[in-house]
């Protein structure tokens, strides 16, 4: 494309910018403060952005020589009409943007003769009114945007003969049901958004004729009801309903779509979910449901093979059935804290498993093979649990484990063959467990929390402290633990002529930081009123 | 109001400065950064550059980039035109067209056979 300035090409009106391409031309007077349209505009025009003006009204037949204009842009005006011969004569015209004006209708008949038109923008204006033939003389329309308008029902005859459509949003309107076969000519269908309206309900055939429909989003509306309607959606692979007002999601919720990848249904008061609901769908790789309390057992996801996320959190689950991972191959990450899991079963066939999110449940011991061969683990959260026993080869096969979280259980001890690849271990809240830890045990240890202050003397803790709190003497510290005393010396009341600057968490971050292993931060971490000698 | 901040702005921007250009657009529009030398500047777009597409949502109005080999899109999984070398068919920019369909190299798209 060869850029030029205005003057230099005769047809390119004042202020704009035009470039060449071959013979035709494209003609940017976006953002000029125009109140209409240039005049004079050449007939080999084949782009020509008029948007961000102030074009307030179209002539009839201002385009009607530009038989070459394939898109024509007159977004972010001031039109609230347009004459039914404003458009004629554009039949190379493939994309109309009309977007940001104040319509209050579909210019249904400046649309009539656009034969090659096949994407329209009439999102962000004032819709209300669409008349039953707004779209008839668009043969070729594929993308309709529609959003952000005051649209108040489905402009279901206008719709009736769009056999082209492809994508449609109807978005950010205040549409408040779905009739039945609302959308039943639109079988080239692909996706269709719905959110961020009113929808309550959907009648049962809502998304009859609906066969190419891949993706449906009915996000942010009031659906009371689980929408059946979506059974006939046989080629169904993204759907959304998150933040309804829906309660359960029935058995067999998705016997007829058995091609879904993503389900999006957080932000719904979902109490109920049937045994059987998510079964066979062996392309969905994501499941999340929080707090559905009324679920009592883990479902069954026979046919589901492809899950690789499965978050069931805050429901009343007290069993994991023994068959769990035959089912769930692919399965990477696992989350189901705050159930009431007692035991569990071996996960040694979750081969894949990367994550286990098993913290505020009621487990009591770890197995031998709970976690066996599973040698892509890196992360288990075990905490809030009653752990009182942990075989001694529980975590021997875990080559990968790097994060262990055992925080408020019932230890007495803890197994360390295979944890020597631990970066994270979090023992607090386990006031049994008092056994002494060796920097050997941890090589590659980072962050540490443990029952006691004195099991963080294995980090180098303790030498430097104890000399400080019994041997007030210069003579015997090397220079670094000199300029140390100085510092920790500051932070006692009383002492030497340093008055008292910084209050008592100053400190331990300062020892933490000064002393400790450079790399470990172990808490809690000794003090004055912590020792390193375990006093019992 | 910073004092650097001011609101006789150009465009479709509601408050802008020197510096940054729009700080932030008027309803429904479209924000944008646009990357000028090493300097990126706010600008209030009625639709999104060419790679992105535009969701629109009650409080803001998002530019989102389209997949690698999109020019032009509806929604991430929804093509509308694709980059050179590659075929438009139901949304998705294929290397070769699906059997049953031919490819048509003047509008880079997979076509019914004409027998």
């Amino acid at each position: 494309a060869v850029s030029m300035e205005q003057g230099a090409v005769p047809s390119c009106p004042p202020q704009c910018h035009c470039e060449e391409d071959g013979i035709m031309l494209s003609v940017d007077c976006s953002e000029l403060g125009l109140s209409e349209v240039p005049a004079n505009l050449s007939p080999l025009t084949a782009y020509l952005d008029l948007s961000m003006n102030n074009i307030s009204e179209l002539q009839p037949n201002t385009f009607h020589h530009m038989r070459f204009l394939g898109e024509l842009r007159l977004s972010g005006n001031q039109l609230f009409r347009i004459p039914g011969e404003a458009f004629s004569g554009l039949y190379s015209l493939k994309i109309l943007m009309l977007q940001n004006n104040q319509l209050r209708r579909i210019p249904a008949e400046a649309l009539r003769d656009l034969p090659n038109l096949q994407s329209l923008r009439l999102d962000a204006n004032l819709i209300s009114l669409v008349p039953e033939k707004s779209f008839e003389g668009l043969p070729s329309l594929r993308h309709l945007w529609l959003d952000d308008n005051a649209l108040t029902e489905i402009p279901v005859q206008a719709l009736n003969n769009l056999p082209a459509l492809q994508a449609m949003t109807l978005a950010l309107n205040q549409i408040g049901h779905i009739p039945d076969y609302a959308f039943q000519n639109l079988s080239s269908l692909v996706v269709l958004h719905l959110h961020n309206n009113r929808i309550q309900s959907l009648g049962t055939n809502g998304f009859e004729g609906l066969h190419s429909l891949e993706t449906l989003d009915l996000n942010y509306n009031e659906l009371l009801e689980f929408p059946v309607a979506i059974r006939t959606l046989g080629r169904l692979q993204e759907l959304g309903f998150h933040n309804n007002n829906i309660k359960a999601i029935p058995e067999k919720a998705f016997v007829g779509n058995p091609l879904l990848q993503t389900i999006h249904f957080y932000g719904n008061p979902i109490q109920f979910v049937g045994q059987s609901t998510f079964q066979f769908l062996p392309k969905l790789h994501t499941l999340s449901l929080n707090g559905a309390t009324d679920i009592r057992e883990f479902p069954d996801l026979k046919g589901t093979t492809s899950l690789e996320i499965l978050t069931l959190t805050r429901a009343g689950i007290h069993l994991l059935p023994r068959g769990m991972c035959q089912q769930l191959p692919s399965l990477r990450v696992l989350e189901l804290s705050h159930n009431q899991i007692e035991e569990l079963p071996s996960f040694h066939r979750c081969q894949r498993l990367e994550e286990i999110g098993l913290q505020h449940n009621r487990v009591r011991e770890i197995r031998a093979d709970t976690f066996g061969q599973l040698m892509a683990l890196r992360s288990i959260d075990l905490s809030w649990n009653c752990i009182h026993f942990i075989h001694p080869e529980a975590f021997v096969t875990l080559h990968s484990l790097t994060k262990l979280d055992l925080t408020d259980n019932r230890l007495v001890t803890l197994p360390l063959d295979g944890l020597g690849g631990l970066t994270h271990l979090k023992l607090q809240g386990n006031p049994a467990l008092s056994e002494p830890f060796t920097k050997e045990s941890f090589p590659k240890m980072r962050v540490l929390e443990v029952p006691y202050a004195y099991q963080c003397c294995a980090y180098g803790a303790c030498s430097n402290f104890f000399k400080l709190s019994n041997q007030w003497e210069a003579e015997d510290m090397n220079p670094e633990d000199e300029d140390l005393h100085k510092r920790t010396v500051g932070f006692f009341p009383g002492h030497a002529d340093n008055h008292y600057d910084l209050d008592i968490d100053d400190f331990q971050l300062e020892l933490e930081e000064s002393k400790l292993h450079p790399t470990v931060q172990c808490t809690p971490s000794p003090g004055p009123f912590k020792p390193c000698d375990h006093l019992f | 109001m910073h004092p650097n901040v001011s609101q006789g702005c150009q465009g479709g921007c509601a408050t802008c400065s020197d510096y940054n250009g729009c700080l932030s657009c008027k309803p429904r529009l479209f924000f944008v950064l646009e990357r000028i030398g090493m300097k990126q500047i706010g600008v209030c777009l009625s639709s999104c550059p060419s790679g992105y597409y535009g969701t629109r949502y009650p409080d803001i109005n998002k530019c989102t980039k389209c997949k690698a080999d999109c020019e032009t899109c509806f929604t991430r999984n929804f093509c509308t035109k694709c980059k050179s070398g590659f075929y438009l068919y139901s949304g998705k920019c294929l290397e070769n067209c699906p059997e049953g369909l031919e490819t048509n190299n003047h509008t880079m798209e997979c076509t019914s056979i004409v027998h």
